[in-house]
């Protein structure tokens, strides 16, 4: 026992000797908790060793995998770290009402106008009301991940002869042509141990911003239309027509719930192939087999719009958001340093990271895919944020996750629809 | 037990079948974790464990030619081998996903540009151009092959030698004795004055506080966590090893007094009313006779407690783990290894294996006091 207290205070000492570099806020620690674990985890903290060489400081990350149990046990008993990165907007303005956030610094919310694209609705995104029912800007956005993508092997369509659809009508005609040629056109897995059916919160999200315009898209993230509103059922079956058939399916539609979505991509690089498209977020790439090149073994296109819909091209997106847990002046100059872009190229560099930042050198993007992927996000004629990132937890954390694993079983839309809608109501 | 008095029972090979059974039964997922802990997470991703115990035929997924191209006489050549392996038995292979079995080994496939690629039975190809290579995509060939099991211990080397990886490891298992070993003796050492107290001294209401233990025993600690923290916060403990080691006693107190005290009653009562009509103090009595007499209940009793905190996770997380990270037990470590996503079965596995290397070695020392001392008190 008293070896480790040895060398704990060895690596303590240590770690205090070699990342201090002359600055004015020499000596004190940060210390910040998120979502992120191995390998994102190295990235993030080589972005606070640039801090760290800039003024002096210690910053200490710790990534947890049940995050959003943690800083609630951490708030509750007062023992927070000082900055919380939150994989979901709908937690942090869940803490603001609490008391448990301080704003940030009140130049924050101008200079995300001016730098982010779409800068209003990142400020929107990151308001919350306090105790007292005020509103400030608690959340800065740093990293976002792009939903509406849709992953296929260039080659295995190659060699069928399919093209790329460029509207919901080609691609649901692509998907029936793939029936009849002998194969299966989609994998779909909604399993994820204890967040098992968000990828289906995904689908119907990206099914609702093609089918209803962004303004009921925003009314039914607050719940002004309820969850059994026609257009929200509507948007369900669409997802019903590809999860619910057994031959658009890998595996057919008995498969698709008890499928983990890590595991799902996989049946797109099988031989013969599994699959011939996987709707998926930007990070997917990182479960598939080892040695994949994106770009040249596996590639993806926009999920598609109606043609006839008039709609634009809508963007479904998702990001984690800097918020203060416990203030000190440190904390607040660390989430002012997001605004650096060097900040935002560390990862860039990495991969699997797209920002709004309009200021960073997209040549920094570690490849032509990631490029590709930032211009859609910069080019959305409307972005919305993950629906069920912004609802009350017990619903998008919740019912909603648990309501589309009885809907891809086989359970009425209707019904389903009313079970989350009485989970909201008893919320309210 | 043929000791016992009565005869042998005659069903004693329906006893060993069951047992045998229950031995299986328990072992069989420990061994699917084993032989997962040296595989790649590809190969855990497209076939069971079972699988990679005997030579298996099945269709790969593509693999794409790749080589240094060399000048032929009509053109350009890339010559190189699908497998790194030579045990690999080829029996069809193909170019394209519709067809991956289109070709026998040997045949001569031809591809766009006047390319043509032939694959051997084990796996060697020739691919030809009449132009150069340079900069093109070059062909994927799906195999159907017969491959001899195939195993790695990459995943050991990636968590204790890969310097990423080792330092935290290291720094974990420090850490978790920190918080074992003091959170087994401190319980062991409350408890056994106490269980000597309510077996063999008279005081008024000793049945009532008997059958309060018992009901703390039903009480689940996950009800007490965040009381506790705050309390703890209060009064300046805050989180660290005294929080985690005063929590791990408290939740461990009920079962050991409950435990030590049907031991340590049973004992004959002869032995102690003789050291008292001697002139034994309490004291005396207590560590002179019962200590020495309890031996293999405190013994079980250590073993249990030991092995609960060294698989908590819980408690560590609530009580320890501080924003500084600072101390982080081995099961939040191996949590970590994880993954952002928590995809990395064979970490998981392989870092399941490592954890358990410290417990089995517990068991297999004190094994025999295990066994005495889950009779405690049940066998008069």
């Amino acid at each position: 026992m008293k070896l480790s207290l040895y060398a704990g205070v060895a690596t303590m000492a240590l770690a205090a000797g070699m990342s201090h570099a002359a600055g004015h806020l020499d000596g004190q620690t940060i210390t910040v908790a998120g979502p992120w674990l191995s390998p994102e985890a190295e990235t993030i903290a080589e972005i606070f060793d640039i801090f760290a060489e800039q003024t002096g400081a210690t910053v200490k990350y710790t990534g947890s995998d049940s995050l959003e149990q943690q800083v609630l046990i951490d708030a509750e008993a007062g023992s927070s770290a000082n900055i919380t990165v939150f994989p979901q907007p709908g937690l942090a303005a869940d803490m603001a009402s609490r008391g448990f956030l301080t704003p940030l610094a009140d130049d924050t919310a101008d200079w995300i106008r001016e730098n982010y694209a779409a800068g209003q609705s990142w400020v929107d995104l990151g308001t919350y009301a306090d105790q007292t029912g005020a509103d400030n800007l608690y959340g800065m956005f740093f990293r976002v991940d792009l939903k509406s993508l849709v992953w296929y092997s260039p080659e295995n369509f190659e060699d069928a002869g399919y093209d790329i659809p460029e509207s919901m009508e080609d691609l649901k005609a692509l998907s029936d042509q793939i029936v009849a040629d002998g194969g299966t056109p989609w994998c779909i897995g909604l399993g994820s141990g204890g967040a098992t059916g968000w990828p289906a919160t995904d689908w119907v999200e990206d099914l609702m911003l093609r089918t209803q315009s962004p303004a009921v898209y925003d009314q039914w993230v607050s719940n002004e239309i309820p969850f059994t509103d026609p257009a929200v059922v509507a948007a369900i079956k669409e997802f019903g027509a590809f999860a619910r058939n057994d031959a658009y399916v890998s595996g057919g539609a008995g498969a698709v719930a008890s499928t983990d979505f890590r595991d799902s991509p996989k049946g797109l690089f099988s031989s013969p192939p599994q699959c011939y498209m996987h709707r998926q977020a930007s990070f997917i790439p990182a479960f598939f087999p080892e040695g994949t090149e994106v770009g040249t073994d596996a590639d993806f296109f926009y999920f598609p719009a109606y043609a006839d819909k008039d709609l634009g091209s809508p963007v479904l997106g998702a990001g984690t958001l800097f918020a203060i847990t416990n203030p000190s002046d440190a904390a607040q100059e660390l989430v002012a340093f997001l605004r650096d872009p060097a900040a935002h190229e560390v990862w860039m560099q990495a991969g699997g990271f797209l920002t709004p930042h309009k200021g960073v050198d997209s040549a920094k993007f570690s490849s032509d895919t990631a490029r590709r992927m930032n211009d859609i996000l910069l080019n959305a004629t409307t972005f919305r944020f993950d629906a069920s990132d912004l609802m009350p937890g017990g619903v998008g954390a919740g019912s909603f996750w648990t309501g589309m694993v009885d809907y891809a079983g086989g359970k009425d839309a209707g019904e389903v629809a009313s079970g989350i809608q009485d989970s909201w109501d008893a919320l309210k | 037990m043929d000791n016992i008095a009565g005869s042998k029972s005659s069903l004693t090979w329906a006893v060993n079948l069951s047992v045998l059974v229950l031995v299986l039964l328990w072992l069989f997922p420990t061994v699917g974790l084993l032989v997962s802990s040296f595989r790649t997470s590809d190969q855990i991703a497209t076939s069971g464990w079972w699988a990679s115990l005997s030579s298996q035929e099945r269709q790969n997924s593509a693999i794409r030619v790749a080589g240094e191209e060399v000048i032929v006489a009509d053109g350009f050549e890339i010559r190189g081998s699908l497998f790194e392996s030579a045990e690999v038995t080829v029996s069809k292979w193909g170019t394209s996903s519709r067809a991956p079995e289109a070709f026998d080994p040997d045949d001569v496939a031809e591809l766009k540009n006047d390319w043509t690629l032939t694959v051997d039975g084990q796996g060697a190809f020739v691919m030809t151009s009449p132009t150069t290579l340079e900069g093109e995509r070059l062909p994927r060939v799906f195999t159907t092959a017969t491959a001899p099991p195939e195993w790695t211990i990459e995943n050991y080397e990636n968590i204790l030698l890969d310097p990423k990886n080792s330092g935290g490891m290291a720094k974990a298992f420090f850490n978790t004795l920190t918080v074992t070993i003091p959170a087994t003796i401190i319980p062991i050492l409350v408890a056994a004055f106490a269980a000597y107290a309510l077996a063999w001294m008279d005081f008024p209401g000793r049945a009532l506080l008997i059958a309060a233990v018992v009901g703390l025993l039903v009480v689940p600690l996950q009800l007490a966590l965040i009381p506790l923290l705050k309390f703890h916060n209060e009064i300046g403990i805050g989180k660290g090893y005294l929080g985690v080691w005063l929590a791990h006693t408290g939740f461990g107190l009920p079962l050991a007094i409950y435990l030590l005290r049907n031991y340590m009653v049973g004992l004959p009562r002869d032995i102690i009313e003789n050291a008292k009509v001697d002139g034994a103090t309490d004291f005396q009595i207590f560590t002179k006779i019962i200590l020495p007499l309890s031996f293999p209940a405190l013994a079980s009793f250590a073993i249990f407690q030991f092995l609960w905190t060294w698989n908590d996770l819980l408690v560590a997380l609530v009580f320890l783990i501080d924003a500084t990270g600072d101390t982080t037990v081995m099961t939040k470590q191996i949590v970590e290894l994880l993954g952002s996503k928590g995809g990395n079965w064979e970490i998981l596995a392989t870092a399941a294996f490592i954890s358990i290397a410290v417990p089995l070695c517990v068991f297999f020392l004190m094994q025999k006091y295990l066994v005495r001392g889950l009779l405690a008190g049940s066998v008069k």
